[in-house]
């Protein structure tokens, strides 16, 4: 198969989970209990004739399949539906709110993937020396604690004692600092540990041995050949942490009062929202598929062996 | 004979004083001119126009932008605002009001008659999708112009809480040019004759309100009846609880809103915070028997749960002493509450085992009661998350209902729309309403019409028609002593009946820096900023 065909059959298949995840979306939301336009008016004071009203009104007497025939042509002409709260578009909504979660996103996947790959290849060269030990308890940490509660240590440390930087906002640089340290550091705990093993396992390899025989120096052994070959595993895990981001932005945008569609998503489900739940829904499924399929192609270029058995 | 109930000028200066604030030092100096505040809340806004959103936290904003025809003095009066003086007809149907001739609104839109009966008329219009503000306008019909300035109000039958309504936020007065000009959009340029007008709103992020310098009418209520002192509030929207009071601490923001129990007393001894609060009124935080459920149905077994509930040792634990403990199905400070329900029901658990075993209820080898091979459950719902720890109170009561061999079931759900509304699937349930009219009782524990349960199953699904006549009574009685005294029988009839266990009263607390003065609250505990100063 020609790398061209390869790229073509996962963007195929890419853009089946898209659809498949449409429809998935729409059937939960549907299936789900309670009644979204008792949730949108006070019951105690609702008459039987308003709630009447204003369940025809969006459309909500109609049965399933209508519903979704209606919303799956209407999403193919770009149109997401109105939020049933506001009567906004939903889909310039995303637009405006994604900048936000893509800026803390990518500092976040930036950041684990700096202190992840730094900590675990220096723990796996010194390995139970006292820097390993340093990356081990890093990589434990942000394993084990909840972003929401190391996002409110670091308010109280770094906004509360120091004032040195915001605890809430997401305009200028500094609203990003400690967003993304506490989502970063989650990420930065998985690379660690797979960066470390990787490159463990990699350094007792035959060909490490070859080439420290053949008399190249300890750096460019350990950079430019072992870290290469620990480094396959640990993009996979980088790629499936960018999903891991994308979702933990919702509880961390919520934390640190930030825009973005992770809050846009947590209001909208509080107020049973249903256009704007299945749009932020939606649209976060296009993203996750499109980065898989970038991370699913650039093992190409990191790895030759893959390239080669195209 | 028309009555002539309110004139104008009587305003009451007394009324502002409201919340229990700490005293500003420096009330008699002049107030500082400029700045801008910055208001932390807890959760966004769903719209910010008043006749469409039903939201506490909107309203907190609509006090700003938009004005009321009335408004209600703390102490349960009505008094001038738009509105400069009324009249009510002897049946107790039509009102009408002379409104002041120097409004207007934002945009430049002159305020008058016809502003009021495109309001009035745009909440009773069902494209309008209007909630709680439809509710609250009820039974409004519609409305005559009589001059430029004069209007007539028509109701379908007499109402005597139709002023106290009207000064509520949801109905405040809207620019009938912007909301033809944005139609479904209002809700994101809202336009009202409000003391600060509405600039820019970054969801998720903040509201920004200026002062409006022509602003000239504020109510009854506030000392500033001119333009504000401040020159802008920026809303910020902090829904995680540390963040925000870590916000305040760091000076990242000026002020506050909803404080958690447990951050009040570090709060008080910080030297550069203030704290103010203020009970909201309405119905309190109330646990509703489901009486379409046997044995609930029973005034016996309710009697039995009601005497074994320490409400007392449930809201000295969780609020540590913020949170006032509540008597009646009314909070105080709303009119006709009767004070002496206050102590009046007492924990007894002997009598509550007496009545149990009465009921034919055996003790089990358990612990728990049975009859007919059937344990005494009782499934206590309650929402989610755990808002002013509603869910820690459920926890206590099933320790406390453990001791009469009680076995509650704690179901927390976020669908408490289907779960409560919807199929009814409850013994007990917790809820609180703010509301500014005693007659809040009425959607609640009046009887209520098949069709009405058809759609939705109220709280608590009672009868009683000593009840419903006491309830209808105080809709339409006029007489403000005589409707005091229906209230009043109406709630001990409530609590000796064991129809609910109130709970307890919410106050919404701010904190706020030492260098802000000035914030008070309107009779429903909602903040007014016109009075506000930075120094």
């Amino acid at each position: 198969m020609t790398l061209v065909n390869k790229v073509l059959l996962k963007i195929s298949t890419a853009f089946v989970s898209i659809i498949g995840s449409s429809i998935l979306v729409f059937s939960i939301i549907y299936l789900l209990p309670g009644d979204p336009v008792l949730s949108m008016i006070d019951p105690s004071v609702a008459t039987p004739e308003m709630v009447a009203n204003l369940r025809k009104e969006l459309g909500l007497d109609q049965p399933f399949y209508i519903q979704f025939s209606e919303y799956f042509m209407n999403v193919l002409q770009g149109d997401f539906g109105q939020s049933v709260v506001n009567s906004e578009p939903v889909l310039p909504k995303i637009v405006e709110h994604f900048p936000a979660t893509l800026a803390l996103t990518i500092t976040s996947a930036v950041l684990s993937v700096v202190i992840g790959v730094t900590f675990g290849v220096l723990s796996a060269i010194y390995r139970n020396k006292w820097i390993d030990i340093i990356a081990r308890i890093i990589g434990l940490f942000g394993i084990s604690m909840p972003t929401f509660w190391s996002g409110i240590l670091l308010i109280l440390i770094f906004s509360v004692y120091l004032n040195w930087l915001p605890s809430i906002g997401s305009d200028g640089w500094k609203t990003l600092v400690l967003p993304s340290l506490s989502l970063g550091f989650v990420g930065a705990g998985f690379i660690i540990r797979m960066v470390r093993n990787s490159m463990l396992d990699v350094i007792n390899e035959q060909f490490i041995v070859t080439l420290r025989a053949k008399g190249l120096s300890e750096r460019v052994v350990m950079y430019r050949h072992a870290l290469r070959n620990a480094l396959i595993p640990a993009i996979t895990i980088i790629g499936l942490n960018i999903g891991e981001l994308l979702a933990g932005t919702v509880v961390i945008e919520t934390v640190f009062s930030r825009q973005g569609i992770g809050r846009i998503v947590a209001d909208a489900i509080m107020a049973k929202d249903l256009p704007v739940i299945q749009g932020v829904v939606f649209f976060s499924a296009i993203v996750y598929v499109v980065i898989n399929l970038l991370v699913d192609l650039s093992y190409s270029f990191i790895d030759p062996r893959v390239r080669r058995a195209h | 004979m028309a009555l002539l109930l309110l004139l104008s000028g009587c305003a009451n200066s007394a009324s502002t004083k409201n919340s229990s604030a700490e005293t500003n030092e420096k009330a008699d100096a002049q107030p500082k001119q400029g700045g801008e505040l910055t208001y932390a809340l807890a959760t966004s806004p769903d719209s910010l126009d008043p006749h469409r959103s039903g939201l506490a936290v909107a309203g907190r904003v609509f006090r700003t932008i938009f004005d009321n025809l009335v408004i209600q003095a703390e102490d349960g009066t009505i008094q001038p605002w738009l509105a400069t003086e009324w009249t009510v007809s002897e049946d107790g149907k039509s009102y009408i009001f002379q409104l002041r001739e120097d409004v207007k609104f934002h945009d430049g839109t002159p305020f008058n008659a016809e502003a009021v009966k495109f309001s009035f008329d745009r909440i009773i219009d069902p494209k309008t999708k209007s909630g709680n503000a439809l509710s609250l306008l009820r039974p409004y019909v519609s409305s005559e112009v009589l001059e430029e300035y004069t209007i007539k109000i028509n109701l379908a039958t007499p109402s005597a809480a139709f002023l106290s309504n009207i000064s509520q936020n949801q109905l405040g007065i809207v620019s009938p040019t912007a909301v033809e000009k944005y139609g479904d959009q209002f809700g994101k340029n809202p336009v009202g004759t409000g003391p600060f007008k509405f600039v820019n709103w970054t969801e998720n992020a903040d509201i920004q309100v200026e002062k409006n310098s022509d602003y000239n009418w504020g109510p009854s209520n506030v000392e500033n009846k001119g333009k504000p002192y401040l020159d802008k509030i920026s809303f910020k929207i902090v829904p995680e609880e540390a963040t925000r009071i870590g916000s305040v601490q760091s000076g990242q923001v000026l002020a506050a809103e909803t404080v958690p129990p447990q951050n009040i007393a570090t709060l008080k001894n910080d030297p550069k915070t203030q704290l103010l609060t203020v009970n909201t009124i309405g119905l309190p935080y109330t646990l509703f028997f489901n009486q379409r459920k046997e044995p609930w149905n029973n005034v016996k077994a309710r009697q039995a749960v009601q005497l074994a509930i320490d409400v007392d040792s449930i809201v000295k634990t969780l609020y540590l002493g913020t949170y006032e403990r509540s008597w009646s199905p009314l909070t105080p400070g709303i009119v006709g509450y009767d004070k002496s329900l206050e102590g009046s029901v007492k924990v007894d658990i002997d009598k509550a085992n007496k009545i149990l075993d009465e009921l034919g209820y055996e003790k089990g080898s358990d612990g728990i009661r049975v009859k007919d091979g059937k344990q005494l459950t009782l499934n206590y719902v309650d929402g989610s998350p755990n808002r002013e720890k509603r869910n820690d109170i459920a926890v206590i009561v099933q320790q406390q209902l453990k001791r009469i061999g009680i076995k509650v079931e704690i179901n927390i759900t976020k669908d408490v729309a289907s779960v409560i509304y919807t199929n009814a699937d409850y013994d007990l349930y917790g809820n609180s309403q703010v509301n500014s009219d005693p007659n809040a009782l009425r959607a609640i524990y009046h009887t209520r019409t098949p069709e009405e349960e058809a759609v939705f199953k109220g709280l608590p699904g009672g009868s009683d028609t000593e009840l419903d006549q006491l309830l209808e009574q105080g809709t339409s009685e006029l007489d403000q002593a005589k409707r005091e005294e229906i209230y009043k029988k109406a709630q001990q009839k409530i609590i000796k009946d064991a129809w609910i266990i109130p709970i307890y009263v919410f106050p919404y607390t701010v904190a706020a820096s030492k260098t802000v003065n000035g914030i008070t609250f309107d009779a429903l505990g909602y903040p007014l900023f016109n009075d506000v100063s930075i120094e």
